[in-house]
């Protein structure tokens, strides 16, 4: 019988370092490391610049309070519907996978994956079900134990379309649950599918049923259970005063042992400035949105560091396919390929990569962000060339006139930029863009309105260019939910309505592939496809800036979120503060 | 006076409405929805799905009556940013704005007065001069640059005062009594500051202008006349007869001041009203920019009416007329 059974049971004295362990295979899949290059040496870059001190062994007993100043708010706090970046913080925290992704961020099979609330699983022959073997000593923060029917609510839950989960189109490959006992789940799927476990592990975070249960899923989101959420991780939930703060602590009881520190808390602070001076003057001890001129101005604080975080989002000018007006009809400038190419190389990307960033900037190679594992940065993309930019808008048949600027048939060469006022960083490139190409005879009109207006042109197609910012799931599949022809507006995330049959099926061949190696390839040739397209002009990879109390020892960053091991920072004993030696459960007097 | 305060009150029932089915309209006419927010991997579909959910999908004229509706009820809605019923978010956030203003109004006003009386005593001196100098240089000063100077220099260069929220945000909850009590005043200092001192100079203004039409009217000529000195003189009988109009100013000051607060929350995050109605226009939370504004307008209704009121008070000529 092909079962694969992977145990990974933990006894109280079992070593807690699990990188001596043989990861598991997938039946005779081999796993090649190179997917975990491109994050290792942007990891390794980080902290190659000697301002992430990775954790000692011992830093003193348990303890501490992270401040985080943030700018914005939670949404809500259920993992399903959670969106803004501070509800993916607190829930990520709070609730529990089956099992957690690797630090290299391997998606095929589940190599990498480490034991959460499934202390070990057990594929079928067919690779169409897993059996998930929680783990008994798991308890929801409420003292109830996890069992395998809060599995089966969950998988129900999140493909509910009455919940309306963002996250459901990701579990699509994910047939259901059914519960074999109180602590075996068996997990179904439509397909055998390289990246299965990924959905279901990465995906879902287990929720409880008795709690989440009692409520409707299509009056969860406005429920009080999404201001009050009941997890199993190493941190509880304790308070969210909407626009003001939010707190967790440790979970003394935890079944995984508790958080190292005691408590964190986002203090909400709309303004820019005034989080970074909360961040220096000690009030707050991390500041996520720093700009490269908040980075410069630290220099002098010896009480505060930089932080910069790897992540999976990239920036990019995208090029609308279709007549801004008359969508069925294709873009009167940007549908030839020439004047696309030609866009292209007149922007020098890494000269406006150093205006916008400084020195803390990585520029963008395709439709994949570097920490991706198909990541490819040889791609072939048009490279800075004004003079060549010039002749192909000639061959075009968009000359230049007197004042220099061009015109085909009394024309004028005018393209409509739209850019969020919100983003202080696109915002600069938009003006970087339009000197650039104003150089070569191109007007740009710059349309910078607040997000929710941007927004709403991006979606109704009503652009020549926008400034755009992609996030992605850490599989090759993730570019599908924006480049590939089946998730054009308004059901999916392709705003550009970019449709190539070629980079479609190379994407799909990716994405079926069990070889990883033959995978890669598969991805790569699909992005070269894209960037010879070029719908696209790719500008930067988004690392997000951050500044970091010095007093905190932090552990590996991973690129989907830093806070992924925050459960493992510590403060030494030494530089405590005040906050610091609050303690849990202490009562107000 | 009972039926002038029942005319006025049936009059601000109708600004409220006109107010708030204006504003009604006019945020739904702007571009975007509540469900517009910058997040890239919700696709337009789950979005329309969230927009049917609340009924945004619906046609106006039907959301408009849905939400007279409600509000008939007593409820104001759901707010979807802050993802809790507008009633608790006006909860929270108007008595931090009332607490704010309360104390900037005080002081600016008792400021404003001081400043004008100095001002009015060494009129004519180089005192005097650079008095109205000072005065002017804070009333020509932008609300938002002030409050980001003050955050500067006192949060960040010469770190003496919290840059923000209405408390430790970690410590107040497990602080005493009198140490909670000064943590709490320490972070009203620059916000109620940076609006004092906006309003202060034109208080000032407003005053020593009124001090000097008093100032040379017959009953001031007597009093001297009495042989009374000059500042007893300016105390007891000019500064209460130019006080009157500057009562009126009182009551007209908190809505001036409720939009000057807009920004100083923002700078300072003070989670009140200013700030929850801004935000509540980025994010185009229907409901609760409906009722910041009905908030807003009722506070301008009701200080016009204190205003009025005030003014009865303090001057019998007008209850005889």
């Amino acid at each position: 019988m092909d079962v694969e059974t992977v145990d990974w049971i933990d006894g109280p004295s079992a070593p807690r370092n699990r990188s001596t362990r043989v990861p598991p295979t997938y039946h005779s899949m081999r796993f090649s490391r190179l997917v975990a290059c491109p994050l290792a040496i942007l990891l390794a870059a980080s902290c190659g610049r000697g301002e992430l001190p990775a954790s000692p062994a011992a830093a003193g007993p348990d303890g501490g309070t992270l401040v985080i100043a943030s700018p914005g708010d939670a949404d809500n706090l259920l993992p399903p519907l959670a969106v803004t970046i501070v509800s993916r913080e607190v829930t990520d925290l709070v609730f529990d996978h089956l099992a957690e992704i690797g630090d290299d961020m391997n998606t095929f099979g589940d190599a990498g994956f480490t034991p959460r609330l499934a202390r070990s699983w057990t594929w079928a022959p067919d690779s169409l079900s897993i059996v998930f073997h929680l783990d008994p000593r798991a308890r929801w923060h409420d003292g109830q134990p996890v069992r395998a029917n809060d599995v089966r609510f969950s998988v129900a839950l999140y493909k509910n379309p009455k919940l309306a989960s963002p996250i459901a189109a990701a579990l699509a490959n994910v047939d259901s649950a059914t519960v074999l006992d109180s602590l075996d789940a068996v997990v179904w799927f439509h397909a055998r599918e390289p990246e299965s476990f990924f959905d279901i592990a990465y995906q879902l975070w287990v929720m409880p049923e008795h709690v989440y249960g009692a409520v409707p899923p299509e009056k969860l989101a406005t429920s009080e259970l999404a201001r009050h959420p009941v997890g199993s991780g190493r941190f509880r939930f304790v308070s969210w005063q909407p626009g003001s703060r939010i707190e967790i602590e440790a979970d003394t009881a935890n079944y995984r042992g508790r958080a190292k520190l005691d408590r964190v808390i986002w203090a909400i602070s709309p303004d820019n400035d005034a989080s970074f001076a909360q961040v220096i003057g000690g009030q707050a001890d991390l500041f996520e949105s720093a700009t490269p001129g908040q980075l410069k101005a630290i220099s002098g604080h010896s009480n505060v560091r930089a932080f910069p975080w790897p992540t999976l989002q990239y920036g990019f000018l995208g090029l609308n396919f279709r007549d801004p007006k008359h969508h069925a009809q294709p873009n009167p400038v940007l549908h030839d390929v020439r004047v696309r190419r030609a866009l292209s190389m007149a922007l020098d990307r890494h000269a406006m990569l150093q205006n916008v960033f400084g020195g803390f900037g990585a520029i963008g190679y395709g439709p994949f962000p570097a920490g991706l594992a198909t990541a490819d940065t040889t791609l072939r993309i048009p490279h800075h060339d004004p003079g060549f930019a010039a002749a192909l808008l000639d061959s075009a048949g968009w000359t230049a006139g007197p004042d220099g600027m061009r015109r085909r048939d009394g024309v004028p060469l005018a393209i409509r930029l739209i850019v969020p006022t919100s983003s202080a960083f696109r915002m600069r490139y938009a003006v970087l863009i339009q000197e650039a190409l104003r150089k070569v005879g191109i007007r740009v009109d710059l349309d910078a309105e607040p997000f929710p207006a941007f927004f709403a042109k991006q979606t109704a197609g009503d652009f020549d260019a926008a400034l755009i910012t992609y996030s992605t799931d850490p599989n090759a599949g993730g570019a599908a939910q924006s480049w590939a022809a089946s998730s054009m507006i308004p059901a999916g995330g392709n705003y550009l309505s970019y449709a190539d049959p070629r980079f479609d099926a190379l994407l799909d061949s990716a994405t079926a592939s069990f070889d990883p190696a033959a995978a890669k390839r598969y991805a790569v040739r699909a992005y070269q496809v894209i960037a010879d397209d070029v719908p696209a002009v790719w500008l930067y990879d988004l690392t997000s800036l951050g500044i970091l109390n010095a007093r905190f020892h932090v552990t590996a960053l991973r690129t989907d979120g830093w806070w992924a091991h925050l459960a493992d920072w510590t403060i030494p004993t030494a530089d405590r503060i005040d906050r610091d030696r609050i303690g849990l459960g202490a009562a107000k007097p | 006076m009972g039926r002038r305060i029942a005319a006025r009150f049936g009059q601000a029932i109708v600004v409220l409405w006109v107010v708030t089915t204006l504003a009604f309209v006019l945020i739904h006419a702007a571009p975007g929805d509540p469900f517009g927010f910058d997040a890239p991997n919700v696709t337009p579909a789950v979005r329309a799905q969230w927009r049917a959910q609340f009924g945004y999908d619906r046609p106006l004229p039907a959301q408009y009556g849905l939400w007279l509706r409600n509000l008939a009820r007593g409820d104001f809605g759901y707010s979807t940013s802050l993802h809790e019923p507008v009633r608790a978010a006006i909860a929270d956030a108007l008595p931090r704005t009332l607490l704010l203003m309360g104390v900037a109004v005080v002081a600016s006003f008792a400021l404003g007065i001081a400043l004008a009386l100095f001002q009015v005593r060494h009129r004519g001196t180089r005192r005097g001069r650079w008095a109205g100098h000072v005065a002017l240089f804070f009333y020509s000063l932008p609300d938002f640059w002030l409050a980001l100077v003050l955050l500067l220099a006192f949060a960040f260069w010469w770190p003496v005062l919290p840059p923000g929220h209405p408390v430790n945000m970690v410590m107040h909850d497990y602080m005493a009594p009198l140490p909670a009590l000064l943590d709490r005043l320490r972070h009203l200092v620059l916000p109620a500051a940076t609006l004092t001192l906006l309003t202060t100079a034109g208080v000032a203004r407003f005053q020593r202008n009124e001090l000097l039409d008093v100032l040379p009217l017959d009953f001031v000529r007597t009093a001297r006349a009495k042989g009374l000195d000059d500042r007893t003189v300016l105390r007891r009988h000019v500064l209460r007869n130019a006080l009157i109009p500057t009562i009126t100013l009182v009551g007209l000051a908190l809505p001036a001041m409720l939009g000057g607060s807009v920004f100083v929350e923002k700078v300072f995050s003070w989670q009140g009203m200013g700030w929850l109605t801004v935000n509540a226009i980025g994010m185009r939370d229907y409901p609760l920019v409906l009722a910041g504004v009905m908030v807003g307008t009722v506070m301008v209704v009701a200080g016009s009416l204190v205003a009025d009121l005030a003014y009865l008070v303090a001057d019998p000529r007008l209850r005889v007329g």
